[in-house]
Parts: C-alpha cells; structure tokens; sequence
C-alpha cells in the first residue's frame, strides 16, 4: 500500500479531481470550526487529506488552488499560497514515507507540518506584516518577545508558532482519523500505482 | 448563500478589461513598490488601484476587504509604536505607554504596503469572473486539466455547503450536541466533517469516470466554446505594466 517513489507525479484524473473536493473540504472544516465556535481554524484537513491520499505534487496544488480560490473572497490569502503548498508538500511526502501506519506516526507527521508551515509563513508575515499574525494572543506574545530581545524573526516564529501548533496538529490528526475510516476503494483508487485509475 | 467570489456585476471600462491584463497590472502594482527605491511607491500605486476601483464603480463593495485587514493594521501600528526594533525617538505618551517615532513610521509603512497589495488584488477579484480568468489562462497556456480543476472549484463548493448543512441536521436529529462546552463542541467537529469527506471524496470517483467518458485526458488540442475577442489595445497595456515593473526594477539595482 505504499508507492515506491514518492515523488511520483501521478496527475491522473482521479487525482485532479481530488483537488476540488480538497478544497472544498477545507472550506467546510472551516466552516464546522466556526459554526462550533471553535478556536481553531481547521482550514487544511482538505489539503492534508488529499497529500495523504495522493502524495505530495497533488497536495500542493490542493494547498495552493485552496489559497488561490479563498483569495477571490479574502485578498490577503493569495499572498499565504505558499504556506499551502509548503502543507500539502510536508503532509504528502510524510505519507509516503509511511508516516501513516499509526497514530505515533501521524502525530511526527503532525509536527513536522506544523514547523514547515510556521518555517514558511513566519517570513511572509515579516514582509507582509513586520511579523504579526493577527491572531490575539499570537500577536501578545509578538509584542512581549519583541520587547524583550528586540529581535523581529524570533518573535514572528514564536507568533506563528504558537498559532499553529494547537491548529495544525488537530488538523492533521482530525484527517489521520478520518484517513483511517476512509473504505478501502478509495485508497485503491490512489495507492496501488497499477493502471487502475487509467481510463483510457 | 453567500457567493463565493467578490465579483461585482457592473458595466465599466474596468469591467470590459480582459482578465489577463489584470493580472499583469496586479504584478506591476504589488511588485513595483518592492522594486523602486523610493517610499512613497506603495502610496501611489495604492492610490492608482483605488482611482481604478472607484472608476469600475466597486469602491463600496472594496470596503469589507479593508475594514477586515484594518483591525490587524492598527495592532501592527500599536506594536509597532510601542516595541519597533529601531525604536529611538520618543513621539508622545499615552496613559504611561511610549510611543516611538520609528516605531510609528514603520506602522505607517506596513498600513501602505498591505492596503496596496489588498487594493490591487481587489481590482482583478471584484471586476473579473473566476470563470472567465481561468478560461484566458487556458487560453493563454495553462494546462486544461488546472483550469477545470479551478472552475470545478467554484460550482462544488455551494454543493458541499449543502450538503454540510444536510449532515448537520442529521446528526443534531441523532442528538449530537453542537453547544456547551469546549470539549463537546470539539467532539462534534468529525461527526460533521466526516460524512463531508466521504461524500466528496467518494464522489471523485464518479466524478473521474464521467471525466474520462467525456475525453478529458485526450491529448488533442482543446477548443472553446466562446469566442473572446481580444481588444487590440490589450497587448500595449500589459507591455506598459511590464516595462514600468522593469524599470522600478534597474532604477534599484542602479540607485
């Protein structure tokens, strides 16, 4: 159940349409998060899932179409587009390394995407932002940091971090679950790297 | 519902302006600034993409963008002012807290930068459909299969979101609880989004099939439904914004 290489570019129909549907169940968590009235955003079980399912170049893409479509409502996530792929990429290539037999596993997969994307998106909030996240209690600490080492970077990595980490490891063990109760069909359609999902 | 796109159906010259050309203006406003060496590039590059929106007769409809990113731009400016890395001159004290002028200025900087870039992304997202930007860009060399994947995008959403609502209710009826606590709360999140994945992603399958019985992976080349006839004004317009994006760019590498 484990694709040997795993870069392996497989843009097959049943892998680009699992872009759409990423996106869109990034939407709904995000949705459900608010709905809830949850502290969380829960916006990227879409993208992991898809890296799960079909590794990291369909991940990406999820991770970046994601931001390109929710910046047509909110301009500011065009610019965090990166951070999407940089998720998609880390998800997906942890998966085919086979970080998804078990819980202990998935949760190492959970903080290394975690600190990719804090890695990728402190920068973007430092060009964009001088650092801050717009998060409260993300931006308090900001200051405190800020204040205390006089040092942006660091501040801006705590920042995120401190964002991310609740958010980012709940997301990826919130798609890790529902991973494990997808049907056994599904993953064929992705895992196999027979000719199945060739149609032509 | 709310419609998934800014996009405002207007008639003005803005409007009538193909997608691409958008775009090559947004590189051109975001970019420039970054390039030139001079402070005020943001100012005015923010001021030209406003004139614009005002022109496309949007203006109003740019607001909730703005007043959204506002919130976090007055906490950069309070930071800013109080913590600034380069904090030295002493502005003004309010109730026992310092505000620098350094500090201050780097706020202001931060404000301009960020209402430049919203604004120019706001000119391509509220003047131009989605629809019709991905079908330029196909048209322009992008690969057919990205450029369903964006348009399949917009119509599967509104349908998930339905479908989201069907789940809640269904599972609300089964007497999951959706308020109190934050822990309950937390347990209700995967009886929600579950049925949603597997929906969705079962749908693929079926999805690709019907794809694939309609030629989608054909190699041949792809033809359009609808003609888009191309104002002859267009190329000169994006060249314009190229060599200006260029000529921001040798003014810094010279000055």
């Amino acid at each position: 159940m484990k694709n040997k290489n795993v870069w392996s570019i497989k843009l097959s129909t049943a892998s680009l349409v699992l872009i759409p549907a990423a996106v869109g169940v990034n939407y709904i968590g995000k949705l459900f998060a608010q709905v809830l009235k949850l502290p969380l955003w829960l916006d990227s079980i879409g993208t992991v899932l898809a890296s799960m399912l079909a590794g990291p170049i369909i991940g990406a893409l999820a991770g970046l179409i994601n931001n390109i479509i929710y910046g047509f409502m909110d301009p500011v996530s065009f610019v965090y587009g990166i951070t999407g792929v940089a998720i998609g990429v880390a998800a997906g290539l942890m998966a085919r390394l086979g970080f998804l037999k078990s819980w202990g596993k998935a949760t190492v997969m959970a903080f290394t995407v975690v600190v990719t994307a804090t890695v990728v998106s402190t920068p973007i909030n430092i060009i964009f932002w001088e650092g801050q996240t717009g998060n409260v209690w993300g931006d308090v600490l900001y200051a405190a940091v800020l204040n205390a080492t006089k040092t942006v970077w660091l501040a801006s990595f705590l920042d995120e971090l401190i964002v991310d980490l609740p958010d980012k490891i709940l997301t990826v063990l919130i798609s890790y679950a529902i991973y494990r109760g997808l049907p056994k069909n599904l993953l064929q359609l992705y895992f196999t790297g027979s000719e199945i999902e060739e149609l032509k | 519902m709310k419609p998934l796109t800014l996009y405002v159906d207007k008639k003005s010259f803005i409007h009538a302006v193909d997608p691409i050309t958008k775009l090559f203006y947004l590189a051109f406003a975001v970019l420039t600034p970054v390039f030139a060496p001079i402070a005020y590039a943001s100012l005015i590059c923010a001021l030209l993409s406003l004139f614009l929106l005002f022109w496309a007769k949007v203006l109003g409809n740019a607001l909730p963008a703005f007043l959204f990113v506002c919130f976090v731009l007055l906490t950069v400016i309070v930071i800013q002012g109080l913590f600034g890395v380069s904090n030295k001159t002493e502005m003004f004290r309010l109730s026992g807290l310092i505000f620098y002028q350094e500090g201050l200025l780097t706020g202001v900087r931060v404000i301009l930068r960020v209402v430049n870039i919203v604004a120019a992304f706001l000119v391509l997202t509220l003047t131009a459909r989605t629809s019709d930007l991905a079908e330029d860009l196909v048209r322009a060399g992008l690969s057919p299969r990205i450029g369903y994947v964006i348009t399949s995008v917009f119509q599967i959403i509104p349908q998930m979101i339905s479908s989201a609502d069907t789940i809640m209710d269904a599972q609300r009826s089964r007497g999951m609880e959706t308020e109190g606590g934050l822990i309950v709360r937390m347990k209700a999140f995967i009886p929600l989004i579950g049925p949603v994945v597997l929906d969705s992603f079962m749908g693929t399958k079926e999805r690709a099939l019907a794809l694939e019985a309609r030629a989608f992976s054909a190699s041949n080349k792809k033809t359009f439904l609808r003609e888009r006839p191309v104002s002859p004004y267009a190329s000169p317009i994006r060249w314009t914004f190229a060599a200006l994006m260029l000529a921001a760019l040798i003014w810094r590498v010279a000055a």
